[in-house]
Formats: structure tokens, sequence, C-alpha cells
């Protein structure tokens, strides 16, 4: 499905801010599961934004602004070809995963968001019961994540712990993906956590809207390591395996490596911050759909 | 197991200590307890004091430096010199190969990535960031022990913001005027030059473009228990002390805010630790960093000394690797071979560890300072049981070496000489070539029989002298 | 040289002078109220507390042990000669490189010396001595500033921030008293003269260049326009213009220059005697209007720095 995401983050500031210096990460990956068309970042006030590769392989666009400023409004518009969900054929076992440990460490390793602890391991390994397939593991936990967290908006904040988010049932899409690496990597299978765009009415449900165009919010799912396949993304907080509607923007640890938008300014602390993720579905695939 | 002792040999007195023991002997001890009377109100005057780490409310000591120097003759310290030249040409590779080379050394197994990816000090958003000459230990400080044959043996690398050199200068120009009788009939390499030499190494590493490079100090400021160094070394430099609120980025340049305007840095010689150094890209509540600094540093308009990311070799866990790594970049054995150790994570090495528990020393891989060691010989029933935990739940945690009897060498206490433990830490400096401070900083363990040597723990220091035949200073090229 | 170094040195000229200005007031304030106590003394003291800029934050009695005590001793305020001491050690302490160590030294060990002091006690009993022992503490500090310093920048701007902390004071001052000072004549408004005269040091190098009569016209002339007075507002003033030429160097910076040029030519160019009668108030406020922004002017230019960060990031969706 091709689809055009515009991106929009506005600061407004009650004190001139000035000093301030920004990383973006809002580029949808290029890789087998999505292929980039554009990309295009526009910032007011008017600046040069330099543009590098992160160690995650996650494009950073980075920019300051020196002079005093009340209102800062950055763009970032994209055009992607998604493809369909994909089921890994189930021929591999958790032992299998015994000789990529070493490479993966990073992603089996507690990370500052994804901290474990018993009731979380626990949780992981009733999801599992007797099953071995990583197919089948995987989704056993995804879904164990999905029937213990209710999904609410503001629920939590940034930098909440897991294991309250756990105990007190609810979170938004960030704890969803965190409870479940977290579970994951308890038990041994490798898991990254990724931030993305997603193209539905609501952030629960993963079904493809009737609407052309989209209000959203900014996303995030998780990917588990498949022995003889790969990475392979699933959504706690929809139930579902990643697809045509998921845009992926890049992976990491967790949140930490790879945040949308993260910054420091001088000035008074008072801003209004708006953000906006209108997708909608290019003409032409339209089009060529019906 | 007995030590080895630094001046008396089985013969009696060595030769390169009997001129300073027989000055010594004639001076006598009450006259030795004048002097060091002197010595504290030398220090105290010139405000010479360190913080001690974990005491609340930041409790200041004066320097203790110890009256009789620690003497390293000619032959002695070349073949030092060399395996220091060795070990950080081969560390600087290490690093480089690390986050702009490939890491080449991983992908032929020469070190495990998992462990390297799993060292605290390993900082991924350093890969790209560019290192000029390949010098990323800009200011290294090894650490160096004498095991009971008198072997020289590398105990520990400090790679990150290694710091003590003041000391060294310090504990030189204090021994010329308390105790300067000492000095005849020596000819003694001098050590005066260090801030001319260092500031020549960062020179050299300034970003390739730029002809006169404006070099600066980047200090955490005043609370910071090393802020005396920071400014001692900016003023031998004569180079400006910079906090990270008088400096800017701008489209990816750093700048320093002076009365005239903006003006353009070239090199940071930083005394803040990587974690700090930029709050958009590390920790968000660093008020001691700069904002847009990675960013400039990565697109290699300015260069920061010690680079971002040494830490992974700071990480215990990889210096057993270090010797291998010799091997693997120069095709050479260790000039200066390292201390035996053994490796939790591995199985067999954990039974071997879990053996001979209290044979062993068991240290945390992250912490420095002598903090969190334990001597298994030294430690109750209690402690050993939980090391033993602690190896189980959390290998990767902990290495442990066998116990080194460090050398010891008479130093003045309670009014006269009794041997204490002793190790040596020399700087290594790496700009466009890389050159070793003579002598470097002599810990001492003022407490008999202990081998806790770290000034927070209660250690002094001696001038350290490296014996020589002419001035000047070696330079050995790379 | 670097704008936080320039800016601590510019405070701690400021807060030195602050520091030895409250002491020489609280003096004259507190002993003409010994030889004349009556229903003036409340006015009095309120005055004195506004002078100061503090008259808002104190909340005690007006009288002279209690605000004696609030202006020398207390740390809650921040105008207090302990708290500008104290700033000014703060500020000294991250120059050490900067300044020499008798400067430190004499900064510091003022500021020791009256942490340690037991004011209570002395204020009771010798408060002529502690007010006496501040000024000639705070003049050591100048005296050895100015012996020990090379004249370079880092001095400039640490004369630059005393002298623009005595003209502001000095015209605080008048405005403060003049209310009162205009309506009074006779022996009371004789003394009253004297008092602000000694309250700025002026009052013998006043007597010398005019008379013991004490015209109004004259002794406002004086402290505001006297050449030759080191405290008069125009020499202050002159002081301050050229001193910031010489900072700013060949980066001329119009806003700033013309700020220090209109305020001196302002001061300059008024004819005392013709304001005296009803016009001198509004008068003295623009002066102080004007003195505020070359401060303001002095600080955007040459300090401008790193403030506290504050953080954008996006929240959780």
């Amino acid at each position: 499905m091709r689809l055009e995401i515009r991106y929009l983050n506005e600061f407004n500031y009650r004190e001139p801010a000035w000093e301030s210096h920004n990383l973006l990460r809002a580029c949808p990956a290029n890789d087998d599961h999505q292929r980039l068309i554009a990309y295009q970042v526009d910032v007011t006030p008017t600046t040069r934004v330099h543009s590098y590769t992160d160690y995650w392989g996650t494009r950073v666009d980075e920019f300051g602004i020196v002079e005093p400023h009340r209102d800062l409004r950055i763009m970032a518009e994209s055009t992607v070809e998604t493809a369909t969900a994909q089921v890994p054929p189930g021929d591999a076992t958790v032992d299998a995963l015994a000789t990529v440990r070493a490479e993966l460490s990073s992603f089996l390793r507690p990370s500052p968001h994804a901290i474990w602890n018993e009731p979380i391991e626990e949780a992981a390994r009733v999801a599992v019961g007797g099953a071995v397939d990583v197919v089948d593991v995987a989704t056993a936990v995804s879904d164990m994540v999905t029937s213990t967290l209710d999904y609410v908006p503001g629920a939590t904040y940034v930098g909440v712990d897991v294991a309250d988010v756990m105990s007190q049932g609810k979170g938004v899409c960030q704890d969803f993906a965190h409870l479940g690496i977290a579970m994951y990597r308890s038990i041994g299978i490798p898991a990254r956590y990724v931030s993305g765009y997603l193209y539905a009415t609501e952030q629960t449900t993963a079904v493809a809207p009737d609407e052309p165009e989209l209000s959203v919010q900014t996303h995030a799912w998780l990917e588990v390591f498949v022995p003889g396949y790969g990475w392979w993304g699933l959504d706690p907080t929809n139930a579902q395996p990643v697809g045509e509607l998921h845009v992926k923007i890049g992976h990491g640890r967790d949140y930490q490596d790879v945040m949308p938008l993260r910054g420091v300014y001088h000035g008074g602390a008072d801003h209004q911050l708006g953000v906006q993720v209108r997708i909608s579905r290019e003409r032409l695939t339209q089009m060529a759909e019906q | 197991m007995g030590s080895f002792d630094e001046v008396h040999g089985p013969d009696g007195v060595r030769a390169h200590y009997q001129a300073l023991m027989n000055r010594l002997a004639e001076i006598g001890d009450a006259e030795l307890a004048d002097r060091l009377g002197l010595l504290d109100s030398f220090f105290r005057t010139l405000g010479i004091t360190f913080a001690v780490t974990g005491h609340e409310g930041g409790l200041e000591r004066t320097w203790p430096m110890d009256l009789v120097p620690r003497i390293i003759p000619p032959d002695e310290w070349s073949h030092i010199e060399s395996g220091l030249v060795q070990r950080v040409t081969v560390l600087n590779r290490f690093l480089d190969d690390l986050y702009v080379g490939g890491q080449q050394a991983i992908n032929d197994g020469v070190i495990p990535r998992w462990l390297v990816e799993s060292a605290d000090g390993y900082v991924r958003e350093a890969h790209g960031i560019p290192a000029p000459r390949g010098s990323r230990c800009v200011v290294a400080g090894i650490d160096i022990v004498r095991d009971d044959e008198g072997t020289y043996r590398v105990l520990e690398d400090n790679l990150r913001v290694p710091s003590g050199i003041s000391y060294v200068l310090e504990n030189r120009v204090a021994m010329t005027r308390i105790l300067p009788v000492g000095f005849a009939s020596h000819v003694i390499r001098p050590v005066d030059h260090y801030g001319a030499s260092l500031l020549r190494a960062l020179r050299a590493i300034a970003p390739p473009s730029v002809d006169d490079p404006t070099v600066v100090v980047l200090t955490p400021g005043v609370a910071n228990s090393a802020y005396f160094e920071h400014a001692f070394l900016a003023r031998q430099m004569g180079i400006e002390l910079v906090e990270g609120r008088d400096l800017l980025v701008d489209d990816r340049h750093v700048f320093m805010r002076t009365t005239k305007g903006l003006k353009r840095v070239d090199v940071i010689y930083r005394r803040v630790n990587d974690e700090f150094l930029d709050p958009v890209v590390f920790r968000q509540d660093s008020l001691l960093g700069v904002p847009g600094l990675h960013g400039a540093a990565r697109a290699g308009t300015v260069t920061i000394a010690n680079a971002i990311g040494n830490g992974a070799v700071d990480d215990k866990g990889v210096y057993p690797y270090i010797p291998a790594l010799i091997e693997y970049y120069l095709g050479e054995e260790p000039i200066l071979p390292n201390v035996t150790t053994y490796l939790p994570w591995e199985p067999d090495q954990l039974e071997v560890i879990l053996g001979r528990l209290d044979q062993l020393v068991v240290k945390p891989v992250a912490e420095a300072g002598g903090y969190g060691i334990v001597i298994g010989s030294a430690a109750d029933e209690a402690t050993l049981a939980a090391t033993a935990d602690a190896l189980h739940s959390n290998p990767r945690g902990y290495i442990a070496q066998e116990i080194v009897q460090l050398s010891t060498h008479p130093t003045f206490v309670d009014g006269h000489l009794e041997p204490r433990h002793v190790d040596l830490r020399p700087f290594v400096l790496s700009g466009d070539r890389i050159e070793v401070v003579p002598g470097g900083l002599t810990r001492v363990a003022m407490r008999k029989g202990s081998l806790i040597v770290n000034s927070s723990q209660g250690g002094g220091s001696k001038d350290t002298w490296v014996l020589g035949n002419g001035g000047g200073h070696a330079v050995t090229p790379r | 040289m670097l704008s936080r170094h320039a800016e601590d040195l510019y405070w701690v000229g400021r807060y030195v002078e602050r520091a030895e200005d409250t002491a020489r007031m609280l003096d004259v304030t507190y002993h003409n109220l010994l030889e004349s106590p009556g229903d003036g003394a409340e006015t009095t003291w309120g005055e004195l507390l506004e002078v100061l800029f503090v008259n808002a934050l104190y909340t005690g009695p007006l009288e002279s042990s209690a605000v004696s005590s609030y202006l020398v001793a207390d740390r809650t305020n921040p105008g207090s000669i302990i708290s500008a001491v104290e700033r000014a050690r703060d500020n000294a302490r991250g120059l050490r490189d900067r300044i020499s160590t008798e400067l430190w030294e004499a900064i510091n060990v003022f500021h020791l010396d009256l942490a340690r002091a037991d004011f209570h006690i002395d204020l009771d009993r010798r408060a002529y001595e502690v007010f006496r022992s501040i000024k000639s503490r705070c003049q050591l500090i100048s005296g050895v500033a100015a012996q020990t310093m090379p004249r370079d920048d880092g001095y400039r701007f640490m004369l630059l921030g005393l002298l623009l902390e005595r003209a502001e004071m000095t015209c605080r001052l008048l405005s403060v008293r003049y209310a009162r000072l205009a309506g009074g004549n006779g022996q009371s408004g004789f003394h009253a003269w004297v008092s602000v005269l000694k309250s700025v040091s002026a009052y013998e190098a006043y007597l010398k260049a005019h008379d013991a009569s004490l015209d109004p016209t004259d002794v406002l002339q004086f402290l505001l326009l006297d050449q030759e007075f080191p405290r008069s507002v125009l020499y202050c003033l002159q002081q301050v213009e050229r001193l910031i030429e010489r900072l700013a160097g060949p980066s001329h910076q119009a806003s700033m220059e013309r700020a220090v040029g209109r305020v001196r030519a302002h001061a300059e160019f008024t004819d005392i005697p013709t304001i005296v009668d009803g016009r001198l108030d509004p008068f003295l406020e623009e002066l102080q209007r004007e003195i505020y922004e070359v401060s303001d002017e002095v600080e955007a230019h040459f300090f401008r720095a790193g403030t506290d960060l504050q953080l954008h990031f996006q929240r959780w969706a």
C-alpha cells in the first residue's frame, strides 16, 4: 500500500527560546517490508538540517536554531510503499536460538525501559506453556501482553517502569511494546523496539480504514528474532502481526534508541506542543485498488 | 609468598638506590619528620587537595606524598616504555576499529562481540565519530604493578579521563623544595614539559582542515573533585578552562562565548564523562555538557579528547583480551604481560574461580578506584559466599585474578622507614606520536600490608625518578 | 576573555560595592537616629529599605536593631551584606586563575569572618565598629584589586560592575530621600543633608568644594555632577562610558554605546538649579531607568550565556 505521511511538531514558547538543538527520527526505513519513495524535512525558522544514519540504521535529522524564536515548526513528509503481513514458516524451535544469542546479546539484556522482574518472567512462561516453535512462542507472548494491558491514552509517562505498567494493567503503545520486549528477553528470545506510524482509525485496531486521509499518532510495536527467517514484527497493542498499515521508522533496544524527537533549548520552560500525524493513501494506489 | 622490594635485594641495597639511601641515613629520621611537616604545609598552601569519594559532604584531604622517592633505572624504564607504547598503539587501533573501522577484531573472533557490546563504557553513539590520526587515547593512564619476582605487569587501562598527572608534577616540585639534597648525584629525567607535550598532542589531532587550532580544557566545574587538576592543566598549557555553558554549537561547529563574540573551538580536552557531554544524545538531565557537541564531533569539525566510547576498553571484562589484540594487530608478544585473569562467564573458568575463591581477587568490571574489590585471602566466610552468589547470578559483572603481592618500597611512616606496597601509573600521550612521561604516579598503600593504593582509599604517593644519562625526554616514533 | 569570567568579575564588583554602600548607609542612619530620636525613625528605616530595594521583602518592625540585623546578617535577604559577600565569594571561587591570590584571599577571608561573626551581640554593643569594619574590608578588597590586578579586561569588568552599582545607588538614595528633604529646612533639613552626604562618603569632599551652609542645590550638583568626586553619578558614568568603549573594542555595539552615551549626556547637560523645583523627581527616575538600560545592554552584549536548559521531546502516544 502506498502511503503519504505528514508528521508535524509545532512548539509554541511563552518566552523566546534560543539555542535550540534537536534530533528527529521520522524517516521511514527502507527494508524488506517497505520501500521509501520520498522523504523531506522542513524546519521553520529556516535552518540547515544535517542527516546521518545512526548505529541502528535509522536516519537522524539534526538541526539547531541559535537565534531567539517563539515558534518552532518541524514537518517531516514521506511517501512509502508497504507490504502485507508475513508469517514466518513455523519450523524454527527455540533451541535454534542458541546459536544467535551471542550475536544478538544487545536484544537479550535488560535495557533502561525494559527491565523485567519475577512476575514479568512468570507471565511470559505461563503464556508459552509447552510451545517450542518460535513463531508460536512469539505469538503467545504477544497475546499475553495484549490481554494483560488495557490501552488507556495518557495512562503513563515517558520513563515509567515496565514492572509498574504490568501491575497497573494499563498503558499506551510504548508500554505494550516495552512489556513485550521485557517478556521475550526474560525467556531468552531476542526482541527489539520499533518506532513508526500506523494507518488506522484507532491505536487499538489494525483494520484498514475507509477514510483516504487520517489523523493519527506515532506508534510503537516490536520485533522478535526467528531463526532462519530474521526479524518478525508483532503489534501487541493491536494483537496483530505487522502488515501493510504499519510504517516502520527504526528499531533499537527500546524507546531511548529511537525517540521520534529529542531536543533541548534555552529559555522558559513554558511551551505548548502540537503533534500531528496525517496519513493518506496515495490516489494512484486507491484507483488501482478500486 | 613474599613481595619484591624495590630497594632491598638479596645482596643488600640495589645499586641504583645506594646514593639515595646513604643520603637518607645521613639526614636521619628526626630531620625527615621535620621535612614531612614542611611538605604538608607546602601542599596546603598551594591548595592541593583531593576529595575522598563515598563520604557525604565531600571530605577533603591534602595530597599525601611520601618523602622517599621511587627510582627506576634506565634499562627497566626502557622496557616499561616500549611495553606502554606497544599497548597504547594497540588500544588506539582496537578502539578505532571498533567505532569506525568495521570491527575487524570482533569479526575475526579475537574478542567476542557480546562481551564488547555489554561493556558499560561501550557507546553506540560513538560509531562514526572520526579520531584524527586514530589517536583515541590521547591521555592514557596505564596501571602497572610488580609481582613477587619483580616482573612488571599491567593491572588496568584507564582510557576515559585518567587523572593524577598534576600530582606527578607537583610531587617533583615539592621534592626539590623539601629534600633538595636527595637529588644530588642523580641524573633524573624531567617531567615539567608535560603541559607542552599534552598541548602538542592535542594540536596534532585537530580536524585536518584547521591550521592553527584553538584547544580548550572542558571541566564539569569547581565542584568536581579533580577541578584542581583541570585548572592546573589549563594553566600549564596556557589555554582556556571552559565549562559546558561556555560553549555553543551552531551549524555543527563549536564556539566559546567570549566578551569579543563567539570564537571557534577545534579541540576539546574534556574532563567530563561521556554520558554528560551532550544532553541531546546522552543523559538529558546533564547541564555539564554542550547540546550538539556529539553532532559536531561526528561531522569532524571538532575533536574530543579522549574520544567518546573509550570506556569499552576500561571494562575489566575486555582487559583479558588485550594480549590477544596485541598479537592480532602487531603480530608481537606483549612486552608487559597482564596479571593472570579468570573469566567467570566461561563455565570451566567459573569452576576454577569458585574452587579457589579464597586465593583469588574478584573485581567488578565497571568499578574504578579500588571499590568493590574482594581479596579472597583476606575475606571472611560470609563475604566469600556473597561473592560466589554474585559470580553465579552475574558472571559478566566480574573478573577474578591471581593476587599480585605488589612490590614494596621503604616509606616514611610513624617516624621511620617501613616497607609499603606500591604501584605505578605512567601517563602515555597519543598525538602525532606516542610519548611516555618519564616515571608517572607511584601510589603507595600507607596502611601496613594493604594492597589498596587508591588515593580515595587512604593511599599516598611518591615522586618517581627515572634515571637517565642526560636531559631531554625520550620520544618513541609510532 | 570568556563571557562567564567577565560576568563573574562584573558581579564581584557589584556585590562588593553593594555591601559597602549598605554598610555606609546603615551607619549614617543608625547614628543619626541616635542623635535625634523621635517620630522620624520609622520613616527613615523604611526609606533605607526602599533605597536598598528590599522594602517589599522586609516584614519586621521598623526599628534599628531589627533592620540592621536584616541588612547585615540575614541570609534570607538577598540584599544583605552577608549574602552579597557570599555571592561575591562564590563568583570569585570560579575565577581563581583570573584574579590575584591576594584578591581571592581578601574576599574569602571576609566571607569566612562574616560567617563566623555573632551579629546579634555585635550590633547591639558596638554597631559602629561593625559598620566601620565592613566598610574597610570592602575598601580593602577594591584596594587589593587595584594593587594586584593587571589592567586587563578582567579588571575592567569588575570596575564596570562596581561603578554601575555605585551610580545606581547614589541615584536611588537621592530619589528616596529628596522627597522629604525638599520640604525640610532649618536644623532638621541641615542634618538630613549632612546624612545624605555622609551616606556616600561625600561630606568632607563637599566641604572642601563648597562651604558648610549646605545649599540643597549645591549638594545635588555635587553628588550628581561633580567632575572630580569619585562617587558622583556623572563621574561614575564617564568612567563606565570609557570602560565600555575599551571593552567593546573594534566590535562596536551601537545600542550599548548609545545607551551609555545617552545617560552620560543626560546627566552632564542637566542644569540642576532649573530642575530643583518640582522636576527633580522625574529627572532622577529617568536617570535610574537609563542606568538600568546600560546594565541590561552590558549583560546582553557581553554575558549572554547558557541559562538552564529545557527539554523538548514528544510525549508517549
